[in-house]
């Protein structure tokens, strides 16, 4: 059976938004707002990581 | 080869066999995350071992706790290179983690076990002190996220959707409980109806009133809950609409009777979820309602010979729990020695996860399971007879004492009013019953129905008063 995600795609996804949001808090030049919004984002990217990049390692989609 | 639905992995150096264990044709919309809960067991191991050497070493890195422990075994993260070499890593005891924490310790109150800095700690639980002090237990916002996600993989396979509006009667509080219930649920898009600061009846009220389809307690407020419904005059089938329960902290939702009970007094479906505050929820029933799935993406789970420390891998034979967390960062979790007892189900689920099955669900502690007269007693097993018997009510407690040199079991359960005329023949039932089931005899009390007390906390039904 060939399962109809794309692990490969999403990781690639994942690893992008890791960036995007450590780079807004690298820019937010100190407002609170942004910073800590962008820590609950990567803390939801982490999730992602969890349950998609960490297994597409092992299956070899990374 | 092995035989058709016999599954065979490398375990370290070993070959080991499960049965049934086999990648079983995926059923998308069944998952949370068919990525994870289909993966295949040879992945699966992969990923442990991997997994744990990340947490092993973000603990030797930052926790003084766990580097003085590891640093003292001789052992370094480089050390761990196979499946085997886990088992070389040193238990954590609940007694380990108060020892360091508290008055005193720094970084207070959580002392040498914190991993993060104080600063990066957005939350604060800990356990229910039932065995002594209780363990402080430090979360980040990131490990409070992973706490949802653990209980998300529960509440979807036990078919939680957008469209359940989920009720929690529980104590918003310092107990960890069902937190992650409700933040899980509202990852799924639940309604989440927070039934935190009312009273039963209230709570019962607010659930009509509001329509709500599931539900999440401990298996004792579950029916303690229906007691109070109809005494009000609802009759929960009926006149509720709550369709599916979530039990937990409590043993009952894995021990038959107790769960018949409870779906009957609902006219819902009951799933159990185990977890603890220092763990998270690592097990949990989908709706085939065939035993425990261990969370095993997230968790490692091993069991030991309760005498010989010896690792139990195969179905058949109970032992003692050992568990890891591997993404709980704050305050980590690694080969915690839960005492807890369990064993593997030897039957595959149909529900195609890969992820295995405990059978029987936790089979009570191992500091539970004493000798009276000489003969090793499980209070599940008296749970078992009670909620067997529909003459009696929900409540019951086990008190063991000694009488000269003689030990004595005292089991107190309440008779319902309606065969309050039937007590001798009750009285004869319990008493073949308890003897088959556990080769005991007992002095059993009758106590007026609704006397017992009642909680909606776990509930520590089994007293051993023997001098020790």
């Amino acid at each position: 059976m060939t399962p109809d995600y794309d692990i490969k795609a999403m990781t690639a996804k994942i690893a992008a938004l890791r960036r995007d949001a450590t780079e807004l808090k690298e820019i937010s030049g100190g407002i609170e707002a942004v910073g800590r919004n962008a820590d609950r984002i990567l803390a939801c990217v982490r999730m992602l990581e969890i349950d998609v990049s960490d297994a597409a390692e092992v299956l070899g989609e990374d | 080869m092995p035989a058709p639905g016999v599954f065979q992995y490398i375990y370290g150096g070993r070959t080991e066999t499960c049965l049934g264990l086999e990648r079983r044709p995926m059923k998308n919309g069944e998952y949370w995350n068919p990525i994870l809960e289909t993966l295949p067991p040879e992945k699966l191991r992969q990923l442990q071992l991997k997994k744990f050497r990340e947490i092993f070493t973000w603990a030797y890195e930052h926790s003084r706790f766990y580097r003085k422990l590891y640093g003292d075994a001789g052992l370094e993260p480089g050390d761990i290179k196979t499946y085997d070499d886990i088992r070389r890593v040193p238990k954590v005891e609940k007694s380990m983690m108060r020892e360091v924490q508290g008055p005193g310790k720094d970084p207070f109150p959580y002392g040498d076990i914190l991993s993060v800095p104080l600063e990066e700690v957005t939350e604060y639980h800990q356990t229910s002190g039932t065995t002594g002090q209780p363990v402080y237990q430090a979360d980040t916002w990131q490990d409070w996220e992973w706490g949802a996600e653990a209980f998300a993989y529960a509440l979807y396979a036990q078919g939680y959707r957008n469209t359940d509006r989920l009720f929690l009667p529980f104590g918003y509080n310092i107990f960890i409980a069902f937190w992650g219930a409700h933040y899980a649920a509202e990852k799924l898009g639940c309604e989440v109806i927070p039934g935190g600061v009312l009273n039963t009846e209230a709570r019962i009220l607010k659930m009509q009133e509001l329509r709500a389809t599931a539900m999440g307690a401990t298996p004792t407020y579950v029916l303690g809950m229906a007691e109070t419904a109809r005494k009000i005059g609802i009759d929960p089938p009926k006149d509720l609409f709550i369709r599916k329960i979530t039990v937990a902290g409590e043993p009952g939702g894995s021990i038959p009777a107790t769960r018949k009970r409870m779906e009957e007094a609902w006219g819902a479906k009951v799933y159990d979820q185990v977890g603890s505050t220092e763990i998270g929820h690592w097990g949990w029933e989908c709706r085939q309602q065939a035993g425990l799935h261990v969370n095993e993406a997230l968790f490692l789970v091993e069991i030991e010979d309760v005498d010989t420390g010896e690792p139990i891998t195969g179905p058949g034979k109970r032992g003692k729990m050992v568990v890891t967390t591997f993404n709980r960062l704050a305050q980590p979790c690694i080969r915690f020695d839960v005492k807890d007892l369990i064993q593997w189900n030897s039957q595959p689920c149909d529900c195609g996860r890969t992820y295995r099955l405990l059978e029987g669900g936790l089979m009570g502690r191992a500091d539970d399971i004493t000798k009276v007269k000489g003969v090793l007693l499980s209070p599940a097993a008296i749970e078992e007879v009670v909620r067997a018997i529909p003459q009696l009510g929900d409540e019951y407690y086990v008190v063991v004492t000694k009488k000269g040199d003689i030990d004595d079991i005292t089991l107190k359960v309440e008779i319902l009013p309606e065969h309050a005329g039937d007590a001798d023949a009750i009285r004869t039932t319990l008493t073949d019953q308890l003897r088959l089931k556990t080769n005991l005899g007992y002095h059993i009390e009758f106590h007026e129905f609704g006397s017992l007390p009642r909680s909606q906390a776990k509930t520590r039904r089994f007293q051993d008063l023997r001098p020790h």
